[in-house]
């Protein structure tokens, strides 16, 4: 019987070869698009889990209110960590410092010279007791190396990297930032992609206390940087809140002075992945959850739509074969057999779907990490997404077969052979015309959503940013007494070449990713101001090189130390003052140990972040120490070849250096990567939905066409033009359209408002994108069943009624 | 083997009846072979679905193989004309996916009957209706003639009590339609199958014993031919 089965399936898939590709094709991208949906899913959720105390690790972060200011910070204060394992002593405490970019140096040796490394990321400072924490195999060494000054562990492959092998790694020596001599004591395996510690030099934490002004390392309690994060493990069964209870007891006790409002708490390690409010913390990125769930559900829209097409091509072609069923009821079949053979063809076309979406899965795999973090040596095939692929192959079998088999099973027979079944006496148009709206709905949405996400990443990567970012190199430097002294003649070379503008030395640029924050003091007030002020430190070619404009002052003068200030227009309206020149010669102090000095400009608002937050209150100081990168501006045209001359004076200038430049407005762009794959996902997955529906319409004008070819005929010997018979098909459609909009444009605008709102400067949602939206989904379905419709009104209606 | 009693068949319009069949009562034997004959609209092929259980009546009493049909719950029917019936149709009804073997085939499939028995008794009636090097092709590959023999080598293959026949013959030219009644009536005298036929040719009709004239829903006449 099973055989018999089959054999039909297969015979009715190549004798209506239209459909079942129509069918086929619809289903294959439907399923291969949720197959890659589920292992971005699978893989962001996946962060951290392999360590065995995943529900028992927890991140100490910091709150601060101030005003109806609200920051986080995932960086705690250097002397909270003792305070912490005195009064938390049943955690385990693991402090840890992390640098977003080092060098690493290993010293000549036999046959080769210094060999000098640049790692963004991976390089930390940290107590032996992360390992009480975190799973780690230990190769070489062990963690009690860690306890001692001037260690550091490296993994396998980093050991690869610096001498070649991992084997003889242990007891040689690299030097960091070209600071700190080090000893490697200890290799460990590398860490799994999927972990938010993806540490490869691990430094022994002792030692950042010799270098205290190198890495921001202060004993103060007033002194916090999002660098130095604590994790901790609390023995199972303790609950958060008690211990949270306890760190607000903890903080109200150590944060009493300058700084208001500060608290510690918990972050569980199962939320450090998805929690937005800490940005990214140790790891290589983060993900919202929000994220993840508008890619879930685009993958469920995308499986009802492929669904969709499915029902309403069987249901619709179920009339050609009524004869057939009939036939087998009169020979004798029941009607759950026929309910098992219709199943039995719908599993077949699903599991050939099935077949062909994994290989466009497979095909496509290796660029889903534009839209996504997946790392490309990602398998397709897991225990995991084999089972999720069998259930969605299940769930589209039940979706999409049994509506029709129901239908087709319960014809009666005596109707059936006599070829009685119409498409109207089936029933189920309301039905159709509904999957139809779904489909349409469904469509429309993601296009409502592409334009939104698109003008909006267009809005910001064109925005204007109040200072001038092109055509800037960043060279990040280094801030010991050598690299210091040679500023000033690096300068003057630098500044020889015609096509070199302008260079200053500064911290940060005008937009970054970084906040530097401090509490400050104003006008000799004893007490300090109840809002936090961001720093940036340059020389005094900062606003030249930047093109930053000044609403009242100017300037200050070359200095090396902290005498005179700039602000930008947000601080002074921030502290009351309406007119800028009025705040001219008022004094500021920066934190309880800073020194006075006067204001001499007032710069109009730049973006000091990303378009996401607000301009923040901003000084910007003279204060050498600090000034560890170089900022060249050089006239556009000849870029590369500028850009390796600076380059090749650079390097001769700090022979001990490895060179990393980047342009400014390149890191600007970075902050909206996950915007940007946001966008294109959207675009994606539009594109999928909308080539699905069109299938899906397509399908279903065709077997219009034939349903109708009778009726068009009657109505071409009664004397109907071609158009108006055009008009007859797409009358229906354009309704159909109609509705659906109504369905997709408010839940389009409450989705993509929503998303418009994690952006302080963002685009206003008008009429414009969703008018563009019906157009283009219009447009769209009118050339899918235009050509249809066309050639069936063209049919001599001779030809149409001499079948009859 | 089988008995009508009283028995209706209308369509409620409106506020009125109309009867396809008005109060027919019918006994056949087994062994006849019986012909219904009438004017279009009569109410033939209504009839001949009722006895063939594809079909209800909306009044009377319905007995069958000593069961009272009318009693009976759907699944029991379909049970009932699966172990009995044989039908036979005017455009052939094969189904056109499957081959001619296949076809034959089908009805031992819903019977449950194994692998290897449905094979004999395949082998054994396309040898019988001399169709063994017809077996692999499709219905559209043969002419009216052969798929009516197909059709009815379907029928018989699962060795039915009753051949119910809708104007076998109504497609096929008058030499093709002589063999097929030819064949009829050699399978009701020499094998005892009961056979009853709808049929517009009064040539075919007196192949039967028994020729049964419809009017308007009722037995107008009833005649018993005596062949030698």
């Amino acid at each position: 019987m099973f055989r018999n089965y089959l054999k039909i399936a297969w015979r009715n898939l190549m004798r209506h070869k239209g459909y079942s590709a129509i069918n086929i094709a619809g289903l294959t991208v439907g399923i291969a698009a949720c197959l890659l949906i589920y292992i971005v899913v699978q893989y962001e959720t996946s962060f951290n889990k392999q360590n065995k105390n995943y529900r028992n690790i927890y991140h100490i972060v910091t709150q601060s209110v101030q005003g109806n200011d609200v920051s986080y910070t995932p960086g705690i204060t250097v002397p909270a960590v003792p305070a912490l394992r005195t009064d938390l002593p049943e955690a385990t405490i693991a402090a840890m410092d992390v640098s977003y970019g080092s060098q690493i140096t290993i010293p000549a040796g036999s046959g080769h010279a210094d060999k000098k490394f640049i790692e963004h990321s991976g390089v930390v400072f940290i107590e032996p007791q992360y390992f009480d924490l975190f799973d780690s195999e230990w190769i070489a060494g062990n963690k009690a190396v860690l306890a001692e000054p001037n260690m550091v562990v490296i993994d396998k492959s980093t050991a690869i990297k610096y001498f070649g092998d991992w084997q003889h790694a242990e007891g040689k020596f690299l030097k960091m930032d070209n600071l700190i001599d080090l000893k490697i004591a200890g290799v460990i395996e590398d860490v799994v992609s999927n972990s938010d510690f993806p540490f490869k030099v691990l430094v022994s934490y002792v030692t950042l206390k010799n270098y205290p002004n190198n890495y921001n390392y202060s004993d103060e309690w007033g002194s916090n940087s999002s660098n130095h994060q604590v994790m901790l493990l609390m023995p199972p069964g303790e609950s958060i809140e008690s211990v949270n209870a306890r760190l607000k007891v903890f903080s109200k006790k150590h944060y009493t002075f300058d700084i208001r409002g500060t608290f510690n708490f918990l972050q569980p390690l199962s939320d450090l992945h998805f929690d937005t409010r800490f940005g990214n913390t140790t790891g290589d990125h983060i993900t919202s959850k929000a994220t993840l769930f508008t890619l879930s559900f685009i993958g469920v829209l995308i499986i009802i739509m492929a669904s969709i097409n499915f029902i309403n091509l069987t249901t619709a072609q179920s009339v050609g074969r009524s004869k057939e069923v009939g036939i087998r009821k009169v020979l004798g079949s029941s009607r759950k057999q026929l309910v098992f053979q219709l199943l039995g063809e719908t599993t077949m076309i699903v599991v050939t779907s099935g077949f062909l979406a994994l290989i466009v899965a497979k095909l496509a795999l290796p660029y889903l990490e534009n839209i996504s973090s997946v790392p490309k040596t990602m398998g397709l095939l897991s225990a995991g997404s084999v089972l999720f692929l069998i259930s969605t192959l299940i769930s589209v079998v039940v979706l999409s077969g049994i509506y029709p088999a129901l239908i087709l099973s319960g014809f009666k027979p005596v109707l059936a052979i006599k070829n009685k079944i119409t498409a109207a006496s089936i029933g189920g148009v309301p039905l159709r015309r509904g999957l139809v709206v779904a489909q349409f709905a469904i469509s429309q949405l993601l296009i409502i959503g592409t334009l939104v996400a698109l003008n909006q990443m267009n809005f910001v990567n064109s925005a204007d940013l109040g200072f001038n970012s092109s055509a800037v190199l960043v060279i990040p430097g280094y801030t010991d007494s050598l690299s210091l002294q040679k500023m000033g003649q690096f300068k003057q070379q630098q500044l020889q070449k015609p096509q070199v503008k302008s260079v200053s030395f500064i911290s940060d640029a005008p937009s970054s990713d970084n906040n530097w924050a401090s509490n400050f003091y104003f006008d000799q007030a004893p007490d300090d101001v109840d809002f936090t002020v961001f720093l940036k430190a340059g020389d005094a070619d900062y606003f030249k090189t930047f093109g930053l404009q000044f609403v009242a002052g100017g300037g200050y003068a070359p200095s090396d130390t902290i005498n005179q200030m700039v602000v930008n227009e947000t601080l002074i309206k921030k502290l009351g003052i309406k007119n800028p020149k009025a705040a001219l010669g008022k004094t500021l102090r920066i934190g309880g140990r800073g020194v006075w000095a006067p204001i001499v400009g007032v710069v109009k608002d730049f973006k000091t972040n990303s378009l996401r937050e607000e301009v923040k209150p901003i000084i910007i100081a003279p204060g050498k120490r600090v000034l560890s990168l170089a900022a060249i501006k050089i006239q556009t045209g000849s870029l590369t070849q500028t850009v390796a001359e600076i380059q090749k004076l650079w390097e001769k200038t700090y022979p001990e250096y490895a060179y990393n430049g980047y342009f400014v407005d390149e890191r600007i762009a970075q902050f909206y990567k996950q915007e940007n794959q946001l966008a294109l996902i959207y675009k994606l997955f539009a594109g999928v939905a909308i080539f699905i529906s069109c299938l899906g319409l397509y399908g279903l004008v065709s077997f219009m066409a034939v349903q109708r070819t009778k009726e068009v005929g009657i109505r071409k010997v009664l004397g109907a033009s071609v158009g108006s018979i055009v008009y007859l098909f797409s009358k229906e459609f354009l309704i159909l359209l109609s509705i659906s909009f109504l369905i997709a444009m408010p839940i389009g605008w409450y989705m993509m408002n929503g998303w418009l709102q994690s952006f302080v400067y963002r685009i206003d949602l008008g009429a414009g994108v969703f008018l563009a939206a019906i157009l283009l989904s219009v447009f769209i379905a009118g050339l899918t069943f235009g050509y249809k419709a066309i050639t069936t009104a063209l049919v001599n209606p001779i030809k149409s009624l001499r079948s009859e | 083997m089988l008995s009508l009693q009283h028995l209706s068949k209308y369509y409620q319009a409106g506020g009125n009846k109309t009867f396809v069949l008005n109060d027919l009562s019918l006994d056949v034997d087994e062994g006849e072979f019986v012909s219904i004959m009438g004017p279009s609209g009569s109410g033939k092929s209504t009839l001949l679905n009722i006895i063939g259980l594809l079909d209800e009546p909306s009044e009377g009493y319905h007995y069958f193989a000593g069961e009272a049909v009318h009693l009976l719950k759907e699944k029991q029917r379909s049970a009932m004309s699966r172990g009995y019936m044989g039908y036979v149709f005017q455009a052939y009804h094969l189904i056109d996916e499957l081959t001619v073997y296949e076809n034959i085939e089908t009805p031992l499939i819903y019977q449950n009957i194994k692998g290897s028995e449905r094979k004999a008794l395949v082998a054994d009636i396309l040898d019988r209706f001399n169709i063994v090097g017809k077996k692999d092709l499709f219905p559209s590959q043969l002419s009216g003639g052969q798929q009516q023999l197909v059709g009815i080598a379907r029928a018989l293959i699962a060795k039915p009590k009753l051949l119910l026949a809708d104007e076998p013959t109504g497609n096929l030219n008058s030499k093709q339609g002589d063999e097929i009644m030819e064949l009829f009536l050699k399978l009701n005298r020499e094998d005892g199958v009961t056979i009853i036929q709808v049929t517009h040719s009064e040539k075919n009709a007196e192949y039967g014993n028994r020729i049964i004239n419809l009017l308007d829903g009722k037995i107008e006449s009833s005649r018993v031919l005596n062949h030698q």
